[in-house]
C-alpha cells in the first residue's frame, strides 16, 4: 500500500503589459481650394484648438492619455489610446498523492498552475484593454463635435479665399448654425 | 361473339410504352435533379430528399442519363419563371436590346459537364442530418455555365433547411462564381478566395445572369437587411470583406467585356434601402470588442453602398456620351437604370458611407433593424 504525500507548488508571475485601442477616420474637407492649401487652413484651426504641427500631421495628446492625430494631406484623424500596467498574480495550490507519483504529479500540478496564471493575466489584459476601450468611447462623441468645428472654420476660411480671388467681397454672414453667406463683387 | 368483332376489339387496344427503368440509386438522382430545376415549387420535400441517403455506385446506366439529360433541358424554362421572362434591356455591340430574354438573345446552348452528375451523385450520397463538418468534401472542379447553375440552384433549393451550411462549405461550390454572386454570405470566409467572374460576363453566362438579376438584387437587399442585426464584428468583417472582393471582380469584368448592365442589381438591391432609409449599419456591435474592430465592421459594412458609388461613376462617364458616339445606345440603357438612384440617393449613400466611417457613427433604433419595422422618412 502505497504512502500519501501532499505536494505544494507555488508561483508567481510579475509581467509588464501594453494595450491600446484606436480608431482612424476621415474629415469631410469640401475641396474647395487646392489640397494643400486646405490642409494650411485646418491646421491653423487645430492649433488653435491645441494641436501641435509637425510636417503633415497635426497631434495633440491630451491629459486622459488619449493621442489626436489628424493627416493634414490626407484629411484622415486617428484617436488612439494605450495603457501598460505591470501585473502581478500569484497560486498556491496543493494536492494529495501517492509517494510513488510523486514528480509526475508535481510537474502536471505545476503545469496546471501556469496555466491558470496564463488564464488569470490573459483575463486582467482583456479588463485593462476593456477600461481602455471605454475612455476612448467616452470621448469621442465630443471629439468629433470638436473636429467638426474646426473642419467648418476652414471651409468658411477656404470660402472666403476663393471669393477673395473671384472679385471683392462685400459683406460675410454667418449664422451660428455654420452656415455662410458671402457676397462678391465680381 | 363472332370473329369479326373479335378482331375489331383487338385493334381498340392501345400499345403501352414501356417506363424506362433505372437503379434506386439513379432514380433519387433524377428526383434530385428535377427538384433543383423545378424551383420553389418543388423544394416542398427537398430536406427529405436530401436526408435520404443512399449510396451510389460509381456509374450511371445509359437510361437515367437520357433521364438526367432531359431534366436538365428544362433549365432555360427554370430560368425564365425565376425573372428571365420580365422584358430588360441588353447592351450589344454598344447598341441595346430590349424585349423578354428570348427576344433578346438567339438560343444558346446551355452544357452541362460530368461536374453536374458529380454534385447531384454527392447530393444523393450525403447524410445531410450529420454535423456539416463531418460530411464527405467535395473537391473543387471547373465548371462550365450549367454547372455552375445547378450549384446556385442547389443553394437555393437548401436554403431554408440545416443542409445549406453543409454545401456552401464545400470547395466545388465555392469554386462556382454564379453562387458567390448570389450566396456570397454564406461562402465568405477567412482565407476563401473569390473566383473569377469572367464566365459569366459573355456568352451564355451572361444570358444566365441577365436572367437572374431580379433574384441576385433581392438576395443583395436581404444581406444588407442583415447586418443590420449581426453583433460580431469579426462577422461583419469577414462578410463585408467577401462582398467587396465578389463586387469588385464582378464589376471591373463587366467593364471588361462592355457589359455594365449585368450589374445593374446592384441599382435594384439599392434602391429599397434608400427608398426605406434603411442603411446598412449595424444597430449594436458587441460593445466588449475595441473600438477599432468595431471600426473596421462598420466601414466594412459598407461593401454594397461602395458598388453604388462606383455605378455613379459609371453614370458620370455615360452622361458624357454623345449622340453620335457608337455606344450611346448603352449610355442610354444604362443612364435609365441608375435614374432611380439619381443624385439624391447617390447622396445618401455618401452619407451613410460617412457616417460607417465616423468617429462616433450613429446607430439605427430598434425598431428599424428589420425591414418590416422600418419606416420611411
Amino acid at each position: 500500500m502505497s504512502r500519501a504525500i501532499q505536494i505544494r507548488v507555488s508561483e508567481s508571475v510579475v509581467r509588464t503589459v501594453h494595450v491600446e485601442d484606436g480608431v482612424e477616420s476621415p474629415l469631410e474637407m469640401l475641396p474647395i481650394l487646392a489640397p494643400e492649401r486646405m490642409g494650411e487652413l485646418l491646421a491653423k484651426e487645430l492649433e488653435d484648438q491645441g494641436f501641435i504641427r509637425d510636417g503633415n500631421k497635426a497631434t495633440r495628446i491630451d491629459p486622459d492619455g488619449i493621442e489626436i492625430t489628424v493627416d493634414l494631406e490626407t484629411a484622415t484623424v486617428s484617436v488612439k489610446i494605450g495603457a501598460s500596467a505591470d501585473l502581478a498574480e500569484t497560486i498556491d495550490r496543493r494536492q494529495n498523492v501517492g509517494i510513488e507519483s510523486k514528480d509526475a504529479a508535481e510537474a502536471r500540478l505545476r503545469d496546471d498552475v501556469m496555466r491558470d496564471l496564463d488564464d488569470r493575466l490573459a483575463a486582467r489584459t482583456e479588463d485593462l484593454r476593456r477600461q481602455v476601450t471605454q475612455r476612448l468611447e467616452k470621448k469621442l462623441g465630443d471629439l468629433r463635435s470638436e473636429l467638426d468645428g474646426a473642419v467648418g472654420r476652414a471651409t468658411v476660411s477656404a470660402l472666403k479665399e476663393k471669393a477673395t480671388q473671384l472679385g471683392q467681397i462685400e459683406s460675410v454672414v454667418e449664422d451660428g448654425a455654420g452656415n455662410v453667406a458671402i457676397k462678391v463683387k465680381l | 361473339m363472332s370473329d369479326d368483332e373479335a378482331e375489331d376489339l383487338s385493334e381498340e387496344i392501345e400499345v403501352i410504352e414501356e417506363l424506362p427503368q433505372v437503379a434506386a440509386s439513379e432514380s433519387d438522382m433524377i428526383m434530385m435533379a428535377r427538384a433543383l430545376i423545378a424551383g420553389p415549387t418543388g423544394h416542398d420535400d427537398i430536406w427529405a430528399l436530401l436526408c435520404a441517403t443512399r449510396p451510389m455506385p460509381p456509374k450511371i446506366g445509359p437510361t437515367s442519363a437520357r433521364l438526367l439529360e432531359d431534366t436538365l433541358r428544362h433549365t432555360w424554362r427554370a430560368l425564365w419563371l425565376r425573372g428571365g421572362a420580365k422584358p430588360m434591356g441588353t447592351i450589344r455591340g454598344g447598341g441595346s436590346v430590349r424585349g423578354r430574354l428570348w427576344e433578346r438573345h438567339q438560343p444558346e446552348p446551355l452544357a452541362f459537364t460530368q461536374a453536374t452528375v458529380k454534385l447531384l451523385r454527392w447530393l444523393v450520397a450525403t447524410p445531410f442530418a450529420a454535423p456539416a463538418s463531418t460530411l464527405t468534401e467535395l473537391p473543387a472542379s471547373p465548371l462550365s455555365v450549367g454547372d455552375q447553375l445547378v450549384v446556385y440552384l442547389a443553394l437555393d433549393a437548401a436554403r431554408t433547411t440545416p443542409a445549406l451550411r453543409g454545401i456552401a462549405i464545400q470547395p466545388f461550390v465555392r469554386a462556382a462564381p454564379l453562387a458567390w454572386l448570389g450566396f456570397a454570405p454564406l461562402l465568405v470566409g477567412r482565407n476563401v478566395k473569390v473566383p473569377s467572374f469572367d464566365s459569366l460576363t459573355e456568352g451564355v453566362g451572361a444570358i444566365v445572369l441577365e436572367a437572374l438579376t431580379g433574384e441576385l438584387a433581392r438576395r443583395w437587399y436581404a444581406s444588407e437587411l442583415g447586418k443590420r442585426a449581426i453583433t460580431d464584428p469579426q462577422e461583419l468583417i469577414e462578410l463585408g470583406a467577401g462582398q467587396e472582393a465578389v463586387l469588385t471582380q464582378f464589376m471591373a469584368s463587366c467593364d471588361k467585356r462592355g457589359r455594365r448592365d449585368l450589374a445593374a442589381f446592384v441599382i435594384d438591391a439599392a434602391i429599397p434601402l434608400l427608398a426605406k432609409n434603411l442603411s446598412p449599419a449595424p444597430a449594436e456591435l458587441d460593445s466588449k470588442a475595441p473600438l477599432s474592430t468595431r471600426a473596421q465592421a462598420r466601414t466594412a459594412a459598407g461593401s454594397l453602398l461602395r458598388a453604388v458609388l462606383r455605378w455613379q461613376d459609371w453614370d458620370q462617364e455615360h452622361r458624357g456620351v454623345r449622340f453620335i458616339d457608337d455606344n450611346y445606345q448603352a449610355a442610354q440603357l444604362l443612364l435609365e437604370r441608375y435614374e432611380p438612384i439619381g443624385s439624391a440617393g447617390s447622396g445618401r449613400v455618401s452619407g451613410w458611407l460617412a457616417d460607417l466611417a465616423s468617429l462616433a457613427p450613429t446607430t439605427p433604433s430598434p425598431d428599424t433593424i428589420t425591414d418590416q419595422g422600418a419606416t420611411s422618412t
